[in-house]
């Protein structure tokens, strides 16, 4: 039986014995190579489900939908390590009970899928451990390599250029399972930190203080990056980010549901080279 | 006998357009991302792209644009006003839907006050469709009741030969015809055909859809919070439209200086229709995606004639969760009205 | 001959201990370049990286941020978080190409008005010889907002 075939089979499961209220997962998109999200309710709408390596969303930002947990029942989702690791960052951060968020896990490269075994965010640890384990020397985005290398005054221009076409149409930050904020900063206007206007001064504003507030947060699913209609390279910020803090404070987002998050943490010892 | 413009003399056209005092703009592909942007020549243009990721709407109602400055000090208050720009400019190989939009726009910004910005562009701006032999699985042109060689807002009208060598001319304002007077000696005369238009096929019944939202009843039916769950509330399909307009007034500053800005605004948002009391008549995503559909084939029409969408299916092609006017309108028409 | 150039350099500094420091230089009668303007906070932990963007932005030269020693936090680790969120900045600005020499953090106590003394001559030296901050210049002027005054 196809993975597609067994997780339908489960999901039907779930949702007849009312284990869940509903389903998170993928449906056929507009053209052959597009998923869309897809919200099951009944055992027959399972049919719709399409689980193959098209499958790149990181569905997780669905769960912290106003209300949609509230009423203490669970929901099942379908979510790639990175996926997982985003609920293990929600749950840290108070936004949601793990135990109402049942996992249908999966990964795989652009070819094909394999099922994850596990229910609860945490029978993943011992995979997401693994990713955490190879992350220095999985192998680096070249782009990120060159930009490394120009000097400061190349890499303000090389951003200049790619924050310019921003249109702050907030795609990057709707998409991102770790933009949950009610009124987000750039929504404030007493004070306003952030111009709201699309200059290139204001989306360079939006980018760094966006950056700032996923480092050590982001999990690196790219939902971004692929969301963003002028297609700024929005995840090389986030892998540099990624990197320093792991570097840094040895910090790996997700790691559990009660990892404390990097940033509101602190060791007595945490290094301070830059400070005289 | 028709008049035809051969590829190779484009690079004389741009260099006569510019001399003439013209901005020639069209569609470039820069990096990863396609736009309209000032081109210096012929080669700087990309007709191979289908449609630039980002509309025409921009070269007309910029993202940002000042309207007003501020200095205080310590006895006075200098204020200063910023005028349209009166850049005379060309738009080379826009596409039919984007030349529509701006056409199905006109009404709306000068209804009940006409908006100088707006329509000082329009007026010293050419524009220049080229007809499209090209279309994706997006392009919704036809059910919209326009074509890939619609005339609507276009000042001059290309067709691409079907040798591939250029274009048949059809010129078709006064606007138009100046600014191809500059080049009238590098047009040629002759016999060619054109080359056989995109087939866009018909994706839903536009009246259909329309009786459908015309019923009070529809209103508050629970097809829109169901079409919408997986809507994320980013505003990329409005800032991508050709038609949505909406904006809204910013100020930046302090007290001793500032700007007051036009910004691009989108229904999309929560914060768009927030009160100051914290009440939201407009509080989830369902409602504020019907906002969108009924606005643009309800309220809109109802006002000034004319749906306010011209079928570019960027809505669609962009949307991180692939929702879109398609997928919405195509649902409606297999409702019963 | 044009006038030399003195850079503004803007400190966030916590009531604690810089700040305390500050008035102790001021009543020791140190004397020290007069081209810092201090913004008094109630600990390092309140000072968010907008206020160094913002700075910077509205016309800074240069940026300094300091509050008490590791360890003497009146709040007792205020200064222990703002370390973390330093270094993270860092890397950020960097990363973004914004010059990370313009930006200094220290630690100076309520005891240390010399410390204090000497390290806002010696950050006025460093700024001056950098020169102003234009890189921004470009931006602010796209924007068309009347200049600050």
């Amino acid at each position: 039986m196809s993975i597609q075939e067994q997780y339908k089979k489960r999901v039907r499961e779930l949702l007849s014995s009312g284990a869940v209220k509903m389903v998170i997962g993928y449906q056929a998109g507009t053209t052959a190579d597009r998923r869309r999200p897809l919200f099951i309710r009944t055992p027959e709408e399972a049919e719709k489900l399409v689980l193959d390596s098209a499958c790149i969303a990181n569905l997780s930002g669905y769960l912290v939908t106003e209300g949609l947990l509230s009423d203490e029942k669970s929901v099942g989702i379908f979510l790639r390590p990175d996926g997982i690791r985003s609920i293990n960052i929600l749950a840290a951060e108070a936004q949601l009970n793990p135990e109402q968020v049942v996992i249908l896990g999966f990964d795989g490269n652009d070819k094909e899928v394999t099922a994850l075994q596990g229910e609860k965010a945490r029978d993943f640890s011992a995979i997401i451990a693994s990713i955490k384990e190879h992350a220095p020397e999985a192998p680096r985005n070249p782009q990120l390599e060159q930009i490394e290398k120009m000097s400061p005054k190349e890499r303000f221009a090389f951003w200049q250029a790619e924050f310019s076409r921003c249109i702050k149409c907030y795609a990057c930050r709707q998409a991102c399972p770790m933009c949950y904020c009610r009124r987000c900063i750039v929504d404030s206007n007493q004070p306003q930190w952030v111009n709201t206007s699309s200059h290139t001064l204001g989306n360079l504003e939006w980018n760094v203080v966006r950056a700032f507030h996923l480092s050590g947060r982001c999990v690196g699913c790219g939902n971004c990056d692929r969301a963003c209609p002028v297609n700024i390279p929005l995840r090389l910020i986030n892998a540099k980010m990624a990197g320093e803090v792991l570097g840094a404070f040895d910090h790996f987002a997700g790691m559990s549901e009660t990892q404390e998050p990097v940033l509101a943490s602190f060791k007595k010892d945490d290094s301070e080279t830059f400070i005289l | 006998m028709t008049r035809i413009l051969l590829s190779d003399k484009l690079d004389n056209c741009v260099a006569r357009w510019r001399k003439a005092g013209l901005t020639v703009i069209g569609p470039v592909k820069k990096e990863t991302s396609s736009s309209y942007a000032t081109v210096e020549k012929a080669a700087d243009f990309d007709f191979g792209i289908v449609l630039p990721d980002r509309s025409i709407k921009g070269l007309f109602f910029p993202q940002t644009e000042p309207m007003m400055g501020y200095t205080i000090k310590k006895q006075d208050i200098a204020t200063n006003d910023f005028a349209p720009p009166t850049e005379k400019r060309i738009i080379f190989g826009a596409r039919s839907c984007d030349a529509s939009g701006l056409a199905i726009d006109d009404p709306l910004f000068g209804w009940d006050y006409k908006d100088d910005f707006w329509f000082q562009r329009r007026n010293e701006t050419v524009i220049v469709t080229i007809a499209c032999t090209k279309a994706d699985d997006f392009c919704m042109c036809t059910s919209l009741k326009l074509a890939p060689d619609s005339t609507k807002g276009s000042d001059v009208l290309l067709r691409p030969l079907q040798n591939n060598k250029g274009w048949l001319v059809e010129e078709l304002t006064d606007r138009g015809r100046e600014a191809f007077k500059e080049i009238a000696d590098l047009l040629l005369d002759g016999s060619e055909q054109a080359a056989p238009l995109a087939v866009v096929p018909e994706k839903f019944n536009l009246d259909a859809c329309v009786a459908w939202l015309k019923n009070p009843e529809n209103f508050d039916s629970t097809f829109w919070k169901e079409i919408s769950m997986r809507c994320i509330g980013c505003g990329s399909c409005t800032f991508l439209c050709p038609t949505c307009h909406c904006f809204d007034f910013q100020d930046e500053g302090d007290t001793y200086s500032g700007i007051r800005r036009k910004n691009w605004d989108s229904c999309s948002f929560s914060l768009f229709t927030m009160h100051t009391s914290g009440h939201n008549p407009r509080s989830t995503q369902s409602a504020r995606w019907r906002q969108r559909i009924m606005h643009k084939f309800n309220y809109f029409p109802g006002k000034f004639s004319v749906n306010s969408c011209s079928g570019c299916g960027r809505c669609t092609r962009q949307c991180p969760v692939d929702m879109g006017i398609t997928e919405t309108l195509q649902a409606i028409s297999t409702l019963k009205p | 001959m044009s006038e030399p150039f003195e850079p503004k350099i803007v400190a966030f500094v916590c009531t604690y201990c810089t700040y305390a420091g500050a008035d102790l230089a001021g009543t020791s009668r140190l004397k020290y370049a007069p081209n810092v303007r201090i913004v008094r906070l109630p600990c390092t932990g309140r000072i968010s990286p907008m206020f160094i963007l913002k700075a910077l932005q509205k016309g800074a030269d240069g940026v300094l941020v300091s509050g008490c020693h590791p360890g003497d936090c009146h709040f007792t680790h205020g200064n222990y978080h703002a370390r973390r969120r330093w270094t993270v900045f860092r890397a950020l600005l960097e990363f973004t190409g914004i010059p990370l020499e313009r930006v200094k953090f220290s630690w100076i106590s309520a005891a240390e008005g010399g410390k204090f003394a000497d390290f806002m001559n010696s950050v006025t030296e460093d700024i001056r010889k950098l020169g102003p901050f234009d890189q921004y210049q470009g931006l602010i002027n796209e924007t068309e907002a009347p200049a600050t005054l």
